[in-house]
């Protein structure tokens, strides 16, 4: 016990536990936005991708405008809020519809190499219009402070993001199994020829799946906007993390995406404590460790 | 093959001579097409003839180009031990991975590629007191014989010269043929008698091991080694390259490399900052245009399968 109070001399500050779980959570959530869109992606169009990040990236660049170019201050960021993701979707459908509808039938491997192209193109457009300086959204007024738990500060606009989350969750849980839409959208997955059979126009399902994943990977971009510096090179970041959620918690399942997002949030929030320096390296060594003994994640279904 | 010995000749002939005609920014162009010759080379052992694709290839570059630096430079190793040693650690570093990365497929394949790439990457920008973080080695100059651009530029052609030499032997050997089969139909190479996994290792290896050549080759052109050599961004290079010249040709990575770099200087002279669009867009147009890449174009299909037998 000596050892570990030593070694790890934060384990008996509760605390500081307690507000850096909750940090976890919401680290976990942004994660979870943006991973559950890359999984309902490949879910349905079995395609990987790796822009993921980069409409992440666009959205929280599209907050910057947009809460630049309006005047009222009291409600721009709330207004932002909601334009900026569709704007992403839109994004996001101009793609399907262009790019990737064409390419459905050919080897995976080029769907993956297409979409590893639009980050540097996406990349290069948003240096172009933004510049390279880092820029920086302003947290609404009423969620500007701290909040004190259990006498630690904690930033009250983390609060919005633990509030907001469960609600995102749930809404995506009754739109996968109370739908119609979501129905077809949980068939595509498991055999997208059939549904094709029984009549459905699975091509336009493609497009509005990747449009709706788009627009979660855009509400994740705004959400997460105010909480750090908007910069070119967020897009790997991100991806990188989505994915690593997305493989842990298996490719094109809700619920394994869900699990996955938290338990790497707080792998994070944790491991900056217990390991500083390798936390990242941790992580991935989790998620090759998955990959080995379960390649298509905890909750994901075998490739076929 | 008299006409392959020709152009052969021609080849050689003109890669000798260049160097005498051209000014030194192009004699640095050709070294540095080289290297992005073998290294695309090295990985189109597993695309094009192995059916495998990496996603994390920049690791073994990396782990080259570091071990021929850090030898040299804290070790104290003369040049060309330090550049010999280096595709050895590459290996080693292919191995201990691709154990783990070969026994998955397709999408998983790239994907744990991709994971260990990013692994080396963060070991290497975080390791400062060995690796210097993201400021890199400096100083990692070649023995004064070797410190002209011409000097080097001939240095390099023979190493790289040789390795061409080596992976043309893997890929016309047994094994090679052994691993188009693997690539063409795994379970029917395993039930001739194949053993899929260990080849496909072996291809990984052998993969990393000449992607490492390239990787030391750049270090001491370079004089200096930067994080950035194994981050994912230097993974999409060699795929580039590869997709330009055409997969599944054993030269078409070559002609990659030419066209690739030419590509780079020309857009990279009247404005760098489109370039990463300009290559963008290149793979999205080749992807979605030319399957076949510019090799393609021309109607070279050596061993291409027949389409009767490729479906």
């Amino acid at each position: 016990m000596e050892l570990i109070t030593s070694l790890f001399p934060w384990i008996t500050n509760g605390p500081l536990i307690a507000v850096q779980v909750m940090s976890g959570l919401s680290v976990g959530m942004f994660l979870f936005l943006i991973s559950v869109g890359m999984s309902l992606i490949f879910g349905v169009t079995r395609i990987v991708n790796l822009a993921h990040g980069s409409f992440y990236m666009v959205s929280a660049y599209f907050m910057v405008t947009l809460i630049e170019v309006m005047p009222e201050r009291a409600l721009s960021f709330w207004i932002a809020l909601l334009l900026a993701p569709v704007g992403v979707a839109i994004l996001g459908g101009v793609i399907e519809v262009t790019l990737l509808r064409r390419i459905y039938r050919r080897d995976p491997m080029m769907q993956l190499i297409l979409t590893f192209g639009l980050i540097l193109v996406i990349g290069t457009l948003v240096l172009l219009v933004w510049g390279p300086d880092n820029k920086s959204v302003p947290r609404p007024d009423a969620l500007a402070g701290s909040v004190r738990i259990f006498g630690q500060p904690f930033p009250s606009y983390y609060l919005l993001v633990l509030g907001l989350s469960p609600l995102v969750a749930v809404g995506l849980w009754l739109v996968f199994y109370r739908t119609r839409w979501g129905m077809l959208v949980r068939a595509a997955t498991v055999d997208r020829e059939m549904l094709g059979a029984l009549g459905v126009n699975v091509s336009r399902l493609y497009t509005q799946v990747f449009v709706f994943g788009s627009w979660l990977a855009g509400l994740g971009g705004a959400l997460a906007a105010p909480t750090v510096a908007v910069a070119l090179g967020m897009d790997a970041d991100v991806l990188i993390n989505a994915f690593v959620v997305v493989v842990i918690g298996g490719l094109g399942s809700f619920a394994g995406s869900l699990i996955s997002a938290l338990l790497v949030g707080e792998l994070q929030s944790f491991g900056i404590l217990i390991f500083p320096a390798v936390s990242i390296v941790l992580l991935f060594a989790i998620m090759a460790v998955v990959l080995i003994v379960r390649p298509w994640g905890l909750l994901g279904r075998p490739e076929e | 093959m008299p006409r392959g010995i020709a152009l052969w000749a021609i080849g050689l002939a003109a890669a000798l001579v260049l160097p005498l005609v051209l000014s030194t920014f192009f004699i640095v162009l050709l070294i540095e097409i080289a290297v992005v010759a073998l290294f695309a080379t090295a990985f189109n052992l597993l695309m094009g003839f192995g059916g495998m694709v990496s996603f994390g290839h920049a690791a073994y570059f990396a782990l080259g180009a570091y071990a021929a630096a850090l030898l040299a430079q804290k070790a104290g190793w003369p040049m060309l031990a330090a550049l010999a040693a280096a595709p050895f650690v590459a290996a080693l570093g292919a191995l201990v991975f691709g154990f783990f990365i070969v026994r998955l497929t397709h999408t998983y394949f790239a994907m744990l590629s991709l994971a260990f790439g990013q692994i080396v990457y963060t070991v290497i920008f975080k390791w400062t007191g060995l690796t210097g973080g993201d400021n890199g080695l400096l100083n990692i100059w070649p023995p004064a014989l070797l410190r002209s651009q011409t000097a080097y530029y001939y240095f390099t052609l023979l190493v790289i010269g040789t390795s061409f030499l080596g992976l043309h032997a893997i890929v016309t050997s047994p094994f090679g043929y052994a691993l188009r089969a693997i690539r063409e139909n795994p379970r029917r190479a395993r039930f001739i008698g194949v053993n899929v996994r260990r080849h496909q290792l072996y291809a990984f290896v052998l993969s990393g091991f000449f992607s490492g050549i390239a990787g030391g080759v750049f270090a001491f052109h370079n004089g200096s080694v930067f994080p950035d050599f194994a981050f994912f961004t230097k993974s999409f290079e060699p795929l580039v390259v590869v997709l330009l010249g055409g997969v599944q040709s054993f030269y078409g990575p070559l002609a990659g490399a030419f066209g690739f770099k030419m590509l780079e200087w020309l857009i990279s002279k009247w404005a760098p900052i489109y370039w990463p669009l300009f290559l963008g867009a290149i793979v999205i147009a080749v992807i979605v245009l030319l399957p076949q890449g510019f090799v393609g174009l021309l109607g070279r299909r050596a061993w291409r399968p027949r389409p009767s037998i490729a479906k």
